[in-house]
């Protein structure tokens, strides 16, 4: 399972499993992670959960910004499209900070592997 | 007019054995060879058993057939690596501490200006002509198929988990799937085989000035370097083929 913990100077103080196949953030009610702060959009970003068409058993996390005014950053960075996440990214939502875990990425096989 | 062939296998800067196998024959009648490179994976010395067998296999398969009357190249080169799948799961199957072997196969037979090429996992086939370098394989991996359907861009490579995942390996699938292909080669070009140690440790445009060199023991003696330099984690190997002028 995946989850997006909401951190304030460092420390966590939410945390928000991504159990859906669209977890949708933003300010306006219905959002499944809501935000009422005045730098996040009312539908500012979307996390799909997408099974890995190539790796049984493996779910991959995908966010995309839905034209938000202030934006949403991966690791510093101004997402465009669509971006795969990896575990521990850094995510801000406007100027809310999360990180995103992944703990099933944390088991893979580090090493060479073979599909049967 | 002629072939010339050069190749080496080196366990690299960090592992202590080497899982990689390269072999080469070139036809009697000079007009034709063989090259393969097998990158083997899986457990306690599962890896070095299923390179091995898919080298030794291919081999006695094919090289004797090199300078044959009429072959179905492509025909040949599907039973060569079905014989070596069918090999390998046997043992898989009968050595409980070999479950897991699996190899890559890269093999070219060039048989006049017509080069076959056949493939199964990461292990790749490159073209060298003048000083352009193309690739004429596509990886087998869970990377490449996710880049070709645009679930991730070539910057989220370096940081995904499953990196070093292949979608298949020769002795862990039934049958065994290979990606065929014909390349028409002109005088003076050159078929580079390598396993990913080379391409995973030492970037292609660094490629460029080492190719110069007509030599290829040299050239192939500078790139196993140039990957040693870069204290290369896995195997690196390579065999560089050239149709002479």
């Amino acid at each position: 399972m995946a989850s997006l913990s909401l951190l304030v100077d460092n420390v966590v103080v939410n945390t928000f499993e991504l159990n859906r196949a669209e977890t949708r953030i933003g300010r306006r009610a219905g959002n499944d992670i809501r935000i009422d702060e005045i730098s996040v959009s009312g539908q500012h970003a979307i996390v799909e959960a997408v099974p890995n068409a190539y790796l049984e058993g493996t779910t991959d996390y995908y966010i995309t910004d839905n034209n938000s005014t202030n934006g949403t950053y991966v690791n510093g960075i101004r997402i465009g499209g669509r971006q795969r996440l990896n575990s521990s990214d850094m995510v801000r939502i406007g100027w809310n900070e999360f990180r995103f875990i992944d703990e099933e990425e944390n088991t893979l096989e580090k090493t060479a592997y073979i599909l049967d | 007019m002629g072939i010339s062939i050069a190749g080496q296998s080196h366990a690299g800067a960090v592992r202590g054995c080497n899982q990689d196998v390269v072999a080469w024959f070139s036809g009697a009648d000079g007009n034709s060879a063989l090259a393969l490179v097998a990158d083997g994976m899986g457990g306690y010395q599962g890896g070095e058993v299923a390179s091995r067998i898919a080298a030794d296999t291919l081999t006695e398969s094919l090289a004797a057939r090199l300078t044959g009357p009429y072959q179905d190249i492509p025909a040949q080169l599907k039973a060569g690596f079905a014989l070596a799948n069918t090999r390998i799961a046997e043992l898989r199957d009968a050595e409980p501490q070999l479950e897991k072997m699996g190899t890559t196969l890269v093999v070219v037979w060039l048989e006049g200006q017509q080069a076959h090429i056949a493939h199964v996992g990461d292990s790749r086939c490159y073209l060298v002509r003048n000083d352009k370098i193309n690739c004429l394989t596509r990886d087998d991996t869970v990377v490449r198929k996710m880049l070709d359907d645009g679930s991730i861009t070539e910057a989220d490579v370096p940081n995904v988990p499953f990196r070093n995942m292949l979608t298949r390996a020769v002795g862990a699938m039934d049958p065994v799937e290979l990606t065929y292909s014909c390349q028409t080669l002109e005088y003076g070009d050159r078929l580079l085989l390598c396993s990913d140690g080379l391409t995973n440790s030492v970037a292609e445009e660094d490629w460029h000035g080492i190719l110069q060199d007509r030599r290829n023991d040299a050239v192939v003696e500078a790139l196993i370097g140039a990957a040693l330099e870069n204290r290369a984690s896995d195997n690196v190997s390579v065999v560089l083929m050239t149709l002479d002028m």
